[in-house]
């Protein structure tokens, strides 16, 4: 599959850049055709998701149509991986959707091939947005992607698990030593019932924000690596002496609960990662309540959090309709009742017109209120990921499950995945 | 392994083909059938584990499926799941998911059985000029991989204005694009002995009442074989659908089945495997009923002349 979705990259890559040539020097400025309430022009918008965004999507469209009756929204949708695979093959075949739900780690690749509008050129409104979040979906001044919503780096825990093992609940103002002391004193009190959690030095994003505690920017504004192979060392020296031991699950047990995940299925007490994953752990796990504490820092004053826009709202470069594209995008990012059609199925709302017509109540709170009490805390969101970061992402995942295994040293580990990354790099260049 | 076996040292394995009926008593003739069966129910059971977990999890609640939850038993089992797929996604029925997937499959049976074989007779009883060349090309786009015509078959449909109608999934199978059944076809019928067609031409019968009345009948194993394999191929198809069908009214099931689990959101397991088993089922009954002659068409494509 890999290979294959890896070969239909490569393909469309290739043929979109040919098309993209050609299209140079046809630049129009005109806002594109436009409807009237008798003759309404008809945009088609995509996103990925599950059955119940597809309800939520499909009510915020009826709002949108009724609100603006000179625009139909066609509305399609798949799933995650297979969204991908179309919109690769539809952008070098000229076919991409008017206006697209789109994903952080793509924005780049299609960004920089001339794929997406420049959303700097139309209509729409920015106003309420953090001035930190906009940079993460800009690209050498072009504007591509306006974030829905956001998304936070996060330690969750179960506080009926840790009240049954009588451990008192994190303030989470902790340093790295005192956060494996707390995973290691889960897996003595429970003996080895419950592990303290997957290791975190496996997770990408997780070190991204232990270097920015450290004041390092994982990648350059040239696109190389910002961090030494000394610095990735040291961040998996951190779980050095936890590995194998009760506060650590291990890897073997971890691909026995794939698909699930160690935390979803009430095996680990505690799971690092983004904020906006609560709805799924909660149906996973079958838990009552699940919390949200701040990473740890050795730095009281730096705990490197950042909003990402957990998803972003393009148009396609070729749109017909521009100013359609640009109304829709802007209902959907900016209108309360669409807050309140979503909540936080997207993640927190990004623009603060939303946020604050929206309510939250129970596990969307939790989330919202999170966000809000690290506001002090925030740093500019990062640029968009270079192109093949997925890649970078998921053998960075890989390397550290071989460090878990056993089957690599943190010297071996840190060279394999510097070697991989750094050839992969070259050859984005 | 037990040609190596010398008398004395004979293990089980090694005896079973040298039975010997006259020299074993109905006992022990009744403790080697019993150890076979239960040899081949262990190894049935092992074989057919996966599809046993598949029904028994789609009577689960969601958050007894996979990960710590090894049991096949649950005492929570329900219907729960089941009422959930068949809600159907975003508005579109589930029912409207396996008409279009119905729609599609017998559309690739009927435009494959149609042009395969009227392709395969012309490859295999018509000389032309140039026919050995056609054949080779035929044959040559087996080895063609369909990753390689992806976009540039896309950007075809999507010129012609084709994207997002079933034209693009069946206009192959209708112009014989499927060189896999052709071949097969032309082999069966090279098969067939030449007489007949002979003896059917001096009679007066023409090509077409060569091919439907000589030709056609004698080649239903071929036929048979084409319609289960191209039915099943389509009913699984996920990569063509995904490219070319946009409205989720349009999608077959193999695309609306990826829908129950998200990654990004929450996944709803059970709805996806209660799903799973609906859609295996008109397989399943389309295997039965046809089984027979996949047995038959498979072992006659193997007969020689």
């Amino acid at each position: 599959m890999i290979n294959r979705r890896h070969f239909i990259t490569t393909v469309a890559v290739g043929t979109a850049s040919a098309a993209a040539l050609a299209a140079c020097g046809t630049g129009s400025s005109s806002s594109g055709e436009t409807g009237s309430a008798e003759k309404p022009v008809t945009i088609n918008y995509t996103w990925w998701g599950n059955d119940d965004r597809a309800e939520r999507t499909r009510k915020a469209i009826a709002l949108f149509e009724s609100k603006n009756a000179d625009i139909k929204v066609n509305g399609n949708f798949t799933d995650f991986a297979g969204y991908w695979q179309k919109r690769a093959t539809e952008a070098a075949g000229g076919g991409l959707p008017d206006v697209m739900q789109w994903d952080l780690s793509y924005l780049r690749d299609y960004g920089q091939r001339n794929q997406l509008l420049d959303l700097s050129t139309v209509k729409i409104n920015t106003d309420a947005f953090e001035k930190s979040l906009l940079p993460s979906g800009q690209i050498k001044g072009k504007t591509f992607g306006i974030p829905t919503s956001t998304n936070a780096f996060a330690v969750y825990y179960d506080p009926a698990k840790l009240a049954s093992l009588g451990i008192t609940e994190p303030d989470g103002s902790w340093t790295y030593k005192e956060f494996n002391e707390f995973l290691v004193s889960v897996g003595s009190k429970s003996n080895g019932a419950l592990f303290g959690s997957t290791d975190y030095t496996g997770v990408w994003w997780m070190f991204n924000v232990w270097l920015r505690q450290n004041n390092i920017e994982a990648f350059t504004s040239e696109g190389k690596l910002g961090f030494s192979k000394d610095d990735l060392k040291k961040w998996w020296n951190l779980t050095a002496d936890l590995r194998g031991t009760p506060a650590i699950i291990s890897e073997e047990r971890v691909t026995q609960l794939a698909p699930k995940s160690p935390f979803g299925s009430n095996v680990t007490a505690t799971e690092v990662t983004w904020d906006n994953f609560m709805a799924g752990y909660l149906g996973d796990s079958g838990a009552k309540e699940l919390k949200l504490v701040p990473v740890p820092s050795d730095d009281k004053d730096n705990l490197g959090l950042f909003l990402k826009p957990s998803m972003l709202m393009v148009a396609s470069a070729k749109t017909k309709y521009k100013d359609a594209a640009a109304r829709f995008i802007d209902f959907m990012v900016n209108d309360p009742e669409v807050g309140q059609i979503f909540k936080t199925s997207r993640g927190v709302p990004a623009s603060k017109t939303q946020r604050d017509g929206t309510t939250f109540e129970g596990t969307d709170k939790v989330v919202v209120d999170y966000e809000t009490s690290i506001a002090q805390y925030l740093k500019d969101a990062p640029e968009p990921p270079i192109v093949g970061f997925g890649t970078l992402e998921t053998s960075f995942k890989r390397v550290a499950s071989d460090l878990n295994y056993g089957k690599l040293d943190i010297n071996g580990a840190a060279d394999a995945w510097f070697k991989e990354a750094e050839d992969l790099i070259k050859q984005n260049a | 392994m037990t040609t190596m076996a010398t008398p004395t040292q004979s293990t089980p394995d090694a005896q079973m083909p040298q039975y010997n009926p006259k020299s074993e008593s109905m006992g022990a003739k009744r403790v080697k059938s019993t150890l076979f069966h239960i040899v081949a129910l262990a190894l049935t059971a092992v074989v057919l584990y996966p599809a046993l977990w598949m029904v028994a999890s789609s009577f689960k609640p969601n958050s007894e499926i996979g990960g710590t939850n090894t049991s096949l038993w649950s005492s929570n089992f329900s219907m729960d799941n089941f009422v959930t797929a068949m809600d159907g996604i975003g508005g579109v029925s589930t029912l409207q998911f396996f008409t279009n997937s119905l729609i599609l499959a017998v559309g690739a049976v009927v435009g494959t059985v149609l042009s395969a074989s009227v392709s395969a007779y012309a490859f295999a009883r018509i000389k032309f000029p140039g026919r050995s060349v056609f054949f080779g090309m035929m044959i040559a786009t087996l080895l063609l991989p369909f990753h390689v015509v992806i976009i540039p078959q896309y950007i075809i449909f999507n010129q012609l204005g084709l994207v997002d109608t079933y034209v693009p999934l069946l206009i192959g199978k209708f112009l014989a694009a499927d060189a896999f059944f052709v071949f097969l076809m032309v082999q069966f019928m090279r098969n067939l002995p030449a007489e007949l067609d002979e003896a059917a031409r001096i009679d007066g019968a023409g090509h077409v009442r060569i091919f439907t009345s000589i030709m056609l009948p004698l080649m239903k194993p071929a036929l048979i074989s084409t319609s289960i394999f191209s039915f099943i191929w389509s009913w699984n198809d996920f990569l063509g659908p995904l490219l070319y069908l946009n409205t989720p009214d349009k999608y077959p099931l193999p695309l609306a089945l990826r829908l129950f689990v998200d990654q990004t959101q929450s996944s709803d397991y059970g709805a996806m495997i209660a799903m799973s088993v609906l859609a295996l089922l008109p397989v399943l009954i389309f295997f039965l009923i046809f089984q027979r002659y996949i047995v038959e068409g498979v072992s006659t494509q193997g007969l020689k002349g």
